[in-house]
């Protein structure tokens, strides 16, 4: 173990934009993405940065580059691969956290479900969040879709499936009670029309809301269990592969392909691929996200 | 198409003009260009680039940006040139020519936009090329840099139908080609290819502006082409498109032009699409402050 020192070395940098940033931050940002597919571009290397500062103060370590030997040598690469990666994506989750990807819904993809269902006399649409936290996701989806269900989804019926494997997450997705960082990105036309104020300067979510989605707590490794989430048309799971490594990733991402309808779609978080783990789905970019596709079976492009 | 829109397009083309300063670089700078890089002088390179101040000035900042990759930063226009190698040197310089060559009132697309679009292209372009192993990556540069031209063409010599074509992409969230052809029953890959002919442009370079909305009609440099139509498209993914929300998605792998290009370079299947993507992003920021710079500040132009 490093000695715990009181000053941790010479100061981090914070990298803004067009500043030089130690190249070591590069090498940390490569092994991030290798491990777990979530990239930091260079305008968001601060990010990265600030996340490993926080790291290298806890542990008193003495700069970038001894941390960067904490997270490449046994035995304390796997632990620390893990606490880093959850400085990097802690707290980022909001209400309409993505908004390319919002667009994306409303403009590409419902309409393309909208044509290939009609064509089958379905109208009926299953959505999964996968790894829900305290239901954020699942209710932006479900205030997207009953926004949606004045128009292009009038008529249709929709159910919202939120899981995550913490007992406690769940329980407080199912109560939908948001402080001003949970709102950050929402807008007051959302605030007026779907929450209500609560206790202790809170807002909730209204039941109208809540009534589409269905909350549960689910481990994604439970192959059992995961059999049971067919037919779904989207399946959203933002930064929680990072949990997984190795052959137990590739399960889970098997199990989300072929828990999708065929022309369904995949979104992680904004930043994070799949690394190619799994063949069969394509690479979608629309403007400003990327999504996965489960190609028809027709396996021609709607 | 009938023949009179031909006619039209060519005869009104004909009649675009460039700013009168900037061609005395442009010349002999395509002449360049089309040289074999054993036979390039360096000192007439040299003495090219230092010909207009402000040229040079604006070379000297593009090639101290990070999108160019020196580990060190050159201090004169001569260490500049030869740090950065001849080819990269011609398409800098190119790229700050293009971007001053044209008189930009009143174009339907603002012309921030538009060369964003195009150096964002030349930028991907030229990383895409050496990501897949590629030999010629400053071709990919230039082409990329080029592929729009017929926009310029349609902001100049027929700024009232390109302004409606315009005006109907916004609206409907239409890809701007298939605008341009619903409503002008054209769109900028023959304006672009009438320009670049009268350019007498290379011949690779004229195929990839009339054909990179549709790969499969190009009848040489096909490999290219293809390159700068996938190019183009994940630049228009990434907000270096047109200024607006385009109601599309592309699915890059099933695209005809993935595999065009896969013909000629095995590693296209090792690239990592994601990657490449978030990398992207990164370098918008910079690629807008060149253009800004390139430009000049809004409204001075």
């Amino acid at each position: 173990m490093t000695p715990v020192t009181q000053t941790a070395g010479p100061p981090i940098r914070t990298a803004r934009r067009g500043e030089p940033v130690d190249p070591v931050f590069l090498q940390i940002r490569d092994l991030v993405y290798k491990v777990s597919g979530i990239y930091q571009p260079e305008e968001k290397l601060y990010l990265l940065v600030d996340g490993c500062g926080r790291r290298i103060k806890q542990l008193g370590t003495r700069g970038p580059r001894e941390y960067w030997d904490l997270l490449t040598s046994n035995p304390s690469r796997d632990g620390e691969l893990r606490q880093l990666l959850n400085e990097l994506t802690i707290g980022e989750t909001c209400l309409f956290r993505s908004p390319a990807q919002i667009e994306a819904l409303k403009k590409v993809i419902l309409p393309e479900l909208i044509a290939d269902k009609t064509r089958q006399v379905m109208k009926k649409l299953r959505i999964w969040s996968a790894g829900c936290s305290t239901g954020e996701e699942p209710y932006t989806l479900a205030m997207i879709l009953l926004e949606e269900a004045e128009g292009q989804l009038k008529g249709w019926q929709f159910d919202i499936v939120a899981t995550d494997l913490n007992d406690r997450s769940v329980e407080a997705a199912k109560l939908g009670t948001y402080g001003d960082y949970g709102l950050r990105n929402t807008t007051d036309y959302f605030k007026r029309k779907y929450f209500v104020a609560a206790d202790g300067g809170k807002t909730q979510i209204r039941p109208e809301v809540k009534k589409l989605v269905t909350f549960s707590r689910l481990n994604l490794t439970d192959d059992s269990k995961m059999l049971f989430m067919k037919g779904m048309d989207l399946i959203c799971c933002c930064n929680v592969l990072i949990y997984f490594d190795g052959a137990s990733k590739t399960r889970v991402i098997n199990h989300f392909f072929n828990n999708l309808n065929f022309g369904g779609y995949f979104f992680l978080g904004t930043s994070e691929s799949l690394l190619n783990l799994n063949a069969q789905f394509h690479l979608i970019h629309f403007p400003g996200a990327i999504g996965y596709w489960k190609p028809s079976l027709t396996g021609a492009k709607p | 198409m009938s023949a009179g829109t031909v006619l039209n397009i060519r005869e009104r083309v004909s009649h675009i003009e460039t700013t009168p300063a900037i061609p005395a670089v442009m010349v002999p700078l395509m002449k360049v260009l089309n040289q074999p890089s054993e036979e390039v002088d360096i000192d007439e390179v040299v003495r090219l680039v230092s010909y207009d101040n402000s040229i040079a000035a604006q070379c000297m900042r593009m090639a101290n940006s990070p999108l160019f990759g020196l580990s060190q930063q050159p201090k004169s226009v001569s260490a500049a040139v030869v740090a950065l190698g001849l080819h990269r040197v011609e398409s800098i310089l190119l790229t700050c020519c293009m971007g001053n060559a044209f008189p930009v009132k009143n174009w339907a697309l603002d012309p921030l936009t538009f060369w964003r679009h195009s150096l964002g292209c030349a930028m991907v372009c030229r990383k895409f090329s050496e990501q897949i192993g590629s030999k010629d990556s400053e071709k990919a540069y230039v082409a990329g840099l080029l592929h729009d031209i017929g926009i310029l063409a349609n902001c100049i010599a027929f700024p009232g139908e390109f302004a409606c074509a315009l005006g109907r992409a916004h609206e409907e969230q239409l890809p701007l080609d298939d605008a341009e052809v619903a409503t002008m029953g054209f769109s900028h890959c023959e304006t672009g290819q009438a320009l670049a002919e009268q350019w007498k442009l290379a011949d690779e370079i004229i195929q990839v502006v009339a054909h990179h909305h549709d790969v499969a009609r190009a009848t040489s440099s096909r490999s290219l082409v293809a390159l700068v139509h996938l190019g183009d498209l994940l630049c228009r993914m990434r907000d270096l498109g047109y200024g607006y929300y385009e109601r599309t998605k592309v699915d890059m792998i099933s695209d005809p032009a993935w595999a065009i290009l896969k013909e000629e370079n095995r590693g296209l299947d090792r690239l990592d699409i994601a990657r490449f993507t978030f990398e992207l992003d990164g370098a918008v920021g910079e690629i807008s402050d060149l253009v800004s710079m390139i430009l000049g500040p809004p409204g001075s132009a």
